[in-house]
């Protein structure tokens, strides 16, 4: 087996191959985490030079986003509409207001707006509406499934990359992952061809986990009120991510709806289906 | 942000902290990571380097943080007698424990890559910290290397990427006090 990790996308990044196939493992790990810094440069909310930065910058005009960034709207324009607008990108001004993203724009913005506001058209994207859109978790999981997407085109059987816990495993081969909420852990499952994300519900702000998103309506009745763990495994490392959110205000059969499921009903006995 | 806005507005809190099995991960060895990040260099010279306080108070006072060890491991790199670069291998602390990782410095004093070396968290820290601090790349001491620059500053958060960052910017001035001369 063999290990790489580079501090990237915010967090470390760690790529394991455990059955390398016929690849080049050194060069099919190089181009991965080059694929992922590539996305990392384009998408980033914070950097005042990125695509994403752009479109915040300049509602109403056409961006080119590349193929990456119309892709990643494209898949969040529709969980969007498929959530009932429960999973937002375009939240990014609630979230600059109150400090947990930077402002790189000293034009007025709305605090937040719809997946409606998105227009694509090939690999160019406009707002219809001055929001701003911060793609944070589902640009860090589509990042992840393009980086085993490369090891695969390379020739690598199996292997798993996980960025900051957007998790994905493919290939024979399962890994053990454990999984823990503030007071320790919890729970331990095998994750094989598949991925897997986890958000924190509810508790006071922390200094150790500052970004907020923010939920527009009320959580369901059996949502949990107090801190919680809410993780959902789904196919690709972008759903599971943005499935998290959507099960902070949904209830679990709209995630199974969209393609993800809950992988430990102990922790949230409640929502189970 | 009050309580009252918090409930009342019902702010989610993400944090990815799922970790497979999580414990300390050593990644590469100095010859890979060498190899990895000068694939084309012929020689790798060995430089230690020891400063004394002086040397280590102008560290201080450049870089803004401190250098904790005396000793740091430095590789003079070349290909054919010529200067490629300069390898370095450094700790910095992650949460609780220290990171190791390597930094390849161009002669002209930008980083040319960082590979981790080992990580030796053993609560998998690493995948709770999320400061969007990435690409090292490029940078240079023209660069602002600061938290608030274009990333929101997170009063009293330690913050693993936030640290190598810090510790990548004190080799930089290491290179450009001690090594840039020899460029």
């Amino acid at each position: 087996m063999l290990r790489r990790a580079k501090p990237m996308l915010g967090t470390l990044t760690d790529i394991r191959i455990t059955a390398p196939g016929h690849a080049d493992v050194k060069v099919a790990m190089t181009d991965a985490f080059r694929l992922m810094s590539e996305i990392d440069t384009s998408l980033s909310f914070h950097r005042p030079m990125s695509a994403l930065s752009s479109l915040n910058a300049s509602p109403m005009q056409w961006t080119d986003m590349g193929r990456h960034g119309a892709r990643i709207l494209w898949l969040a324009k529709a969980l969007g509409r498929l959530s009932d607008n429960r999973f937002n990108v375009t939240l990014g001004g609630a979230l600059v207001t109150v400090g947990a993203l930077p402002c790189h724009t000293e034009a007025d913005f709305l605090p937040c707006g719809s997946w409606e506001d998105i227009e694509i058209k090939g690999t160019r994207a406009r707002l219809k509406r001055p929001v701003l859109v911060t793609l944070d978790g589902i640009a860090k999981g589509y990042a992840v499934d393009m980086a085993v997407s490369c090891l695969k085109r390379s020739g690598v059987r199996a292997g798993s990359v996980n960025a900051g816990g957007d998790l994905k495993v493919f290939g024979e081969y399962g890994i053990k992952v454990l999984l823990r909420n503030s007071q320790g852990f919890t729970d331990t499952l095998w994750l094989k061809n598949a991925a897997l994300a986890s958000s924190r519900l509810g508790g006071g702000p922390d200094a150790r986990f500052p970004s907020l998103i923010i939920c527009q309506d009320a959580p369901p009745e059996n949502s949990p009120q107090t801190e919680s763990l809410l993780s959902v495994i789904a196919p690709f490392a972008w759903r599971a991510d943005a499935l998290t959110k959507v099960l902070a205000s949904a209830t679990p059969d709209m995630v199974t709806r969209l393609g993800g499921h809950i992988p430990y009903p102990a922790s949230n006995p409640e929502s189970t289906p | 942000m009050s309580d009252s806005l918090l409930n009342n507005s019902l702010w989610f809190i993400p944090m990815t902290f799922v970790a497979a099995p999580a414990v300390a991960a050593d990644y590469l060895s100095i010859p890979l990571a060498q190899q990895l990040l000068f694939p084309s260099a012929s020689s790798f010279i060995e430089r230690p380097t020891l400063f004394d306080s002086g040397a280590r108070s102008a560290i201080k006072s450049h870089a803004g943080t401190r250098q904790r060890q005396d000793h740091q491991p430095i590789w003079r790199v070349e290909k054919d007698g010529q200067l490629q670069g300069w390898f370095m291998v450094d700790d910095v602390i992650g949460k609780h424990e220290y990171i190791t990782y390597a930094a390849a410095i161009s002669a002209d004093g930008e980083v040319m890559g960082i590979e981790v070396l080992s990580y030796r968290e053993t609560h998998g820290a690493e995948v709770r910290d999320e400061s969007w601090r990435t690409n090292f790349k490029g940078k240079s001491l023209k660069d602002p290397f600061k938290l608030d620059e274009d990333v929101p500053n997170i009063s009293g958060a330690t913050l693993s990427c936030r640290n190598l960052l810090d510790g990548v910017k004190r080799l930089l001035t290491i290179h450009e006090l001690f090594l840039a001369r020899e460029s």
